[in-house]
């Protein structure tokens, strides 16, 4: 009989002060007889006289519920109510009591408020930190490649796991020089942005030849280039592997005046020799190279005519058997003195003259 | 480089109190509460931790830019956006700042002020 539940003042006190929500209902009827003060704060409608469990105010499906209580298991139910402007997160359970005869329906009412919140702070909080690993793994990688482009793989993975680097002597190594004849004179009859346009695009094609070949561009001085092989790693064919890339560039060069209005011809020189690679600068990272053979390439480059190699007596020595090179008259180079150099034509299945462009260009 | 206020105050693990407590705050006031009226929880929470770890340095950074975007449309006053930044001074004194750290935040975010209140 819900009429014969009666609560006196201390125990009404006991259940205002406990730290959940608390409603008890009439069973079977589900009208509400008692709330304690945090269900009420809750739900304000509990006040109502007449508030049934099942009504507007909580909203319990009624058929759920009864067949839930009658199996002896609790009913539960997740609500979002709005107190004030803060949006509550409730979960209510309701149970079924019985004395004796007579039986109620306890309802829990638990807020998860702080959990919630507290989910939601973490899930933001990640979300803000992934995204940041993500650009700052970008950034690493921009500034990684930015490395790679200055200097050696081995020598930068060195830079990275010691934070210095040695500066390395390779005995063996051979040395290219190339640039650009009248490209000074180039650069002002034509649009800047077209000239450099030009020059990268050339240079990134020599780039690929020489990563091809397994040699290594070193630097780009203005229109020269500067690269080499037989290091970081030790290569025992680094003169035909320099020879190779050098009449690469030049056959690359003749094919693509074909087809372009700037006419480019390069010339190059080469020697071999052995050489000091180490990082140069604390602030600003240059990886170059230093050693005589690299000053006699670049004599050498200066010596020869458009589209022309030229190499030295002793890149002669190492590349005799495998390559066609033409004596030329023996020549005072400034600084060695009066040198036997060498011009380089080909080699087999390779020459420096390259086919007509085919029809149609 | 030098430790950022909120890694220095224990990073998020510490930090995550002074954002649920701001929150608290800016909900129970009725000259900013009002604002987020329609907000949903999870939304406001994102926008208190964003807020709290882009004002201590933390990771998250929002040009003027996109500040400026965030809020036109919210019509924010002068008389709101000093109590909310009254409001978050007087969180981080309850959380032990020390005074020149809350006035090198209150400085950062009175920066920010014309890119928050709506322009008249």
């Amino acid at each position: 009989m819900p009429q014969s539940f009666k609560l006196d003042a201390f125990n009404a006190l006991l259940l205002d002060s406990v730290g959940v929500g608390l409603i008890i209902a009439a069973y079977p009827g589900f009208e509400v007889l008692f709330r304690n003060q945090r269900a009420l704060a809750c739900f304000p409608g509990l006040a109502d006289v007449g508030a049934r469990l099942s009504g507007a105010v909580l909203g319990f499906d009624e058929g759920a519920l009864r067949a839930k209580l009658d199996a002896g298991e609790a009913f539960k139910v997740g609500v979002e109510v709005k107190l004030r402007r803060r949006a509550q997160s409730l979960t209510l359970t309701a149970t079924k009591a019985s004395f004796g005869d007579s039986a109620w329906v306890v309802v829990e009412v638990s807020n998860d408020t702080k959990v919630r919140e507290l989910e939601s702070m973490i899930a933001s909080y990640s979300k803000m930190v992934e995204q940041q690993n993500r650009s700052l793994k970008k950034e690493k990688e921009r500034a990684e490649k930015l490395l790679l482009n200055i200097m050696p793989e081995s020598v930068y993975k060195e830079l990275k796991t010691f934070g210095v680097t040695t500066p390395q002597r390779y005995d063996e190594a051979s040395i290219l020089m190339l640039d650009f004849v009248g490209f000074t004179q180039l650069s002002v009859e034509h649009d800047p942005a077209a000239i450099i346009t030009e020059l990268n695009d050339i240079f990134s094609a020599f780039d690929r030849i020489a990563e091809q070949q397994g040699c290594e561009r070193i630097k780009t001085i203005g229109d020269a280039y500067v690269a080499v092989s037989g290091l970081p790693e030790p290569a025992p064919d680094h003169a035909q592997s320099i020879a190779r890339l050098a009449m690469m560039c030049v056959r690359y060069v003749k094919r693509r005046n074909q087809t372009h209005a700037i006419q480019s011809r390069c010339r190059v020189g080469l020697a071999p020799g052995p050489v000091i690679g180490s990082v140069v600068g604390i602030q600003k990272y240059v990886y170059d190279i230093f050693g005589p053979g690299i000053n006699l390439a670049s004599r050498l480059e200066a010596l020869a005519g458009p589209m022309e190699i030229l190499v030295s007596e002793e890149m002669y020595e190492r590349l005799k058997a495998d390559f066609v090179l033409e004596a030329q008259a023996e020549t005072d180079v400034r600084g060695f003195g009066p040198k036997q150099i060498y011009k380089l034509l080909g080699t087999e299945g390779m020459t420096l003259d390259i086919e007509p462009a085919p029809a149609g260009h | 480089m030098k430790a950022t206020l909120f890694d220095r105050y224990g990073g998020f693990g510490s930090v995550h109190k002074v954002v649920l407590s701001f929150y608290d705050k800016m909900l129970d006031s009725d000259i900013v509460g009002p604002y987020f009226d329609d907000v949903d929880m999870a939304a406001l929470v994102d926008h208190q931790t964003k807020f709290i770890s882009q004002v201590m340095g933390g990771p998250a950074s929002y040009s003027n830019e996109v500040l400026e975007q965030v809020h036109r449309r919210l019509g924010i006053t002068q008389e709101a956006f000093d109590e909310m930044t009254g409001l978050l001074e007087e969180t981080l004194v309850e959380f032990g700042f020390k005074p020149e750290d809350v006035r090198t935040i209150m400085t950062s975010i009175r920066s920010c002020q014309p890119y928050i209140v709506a322009k008249g």
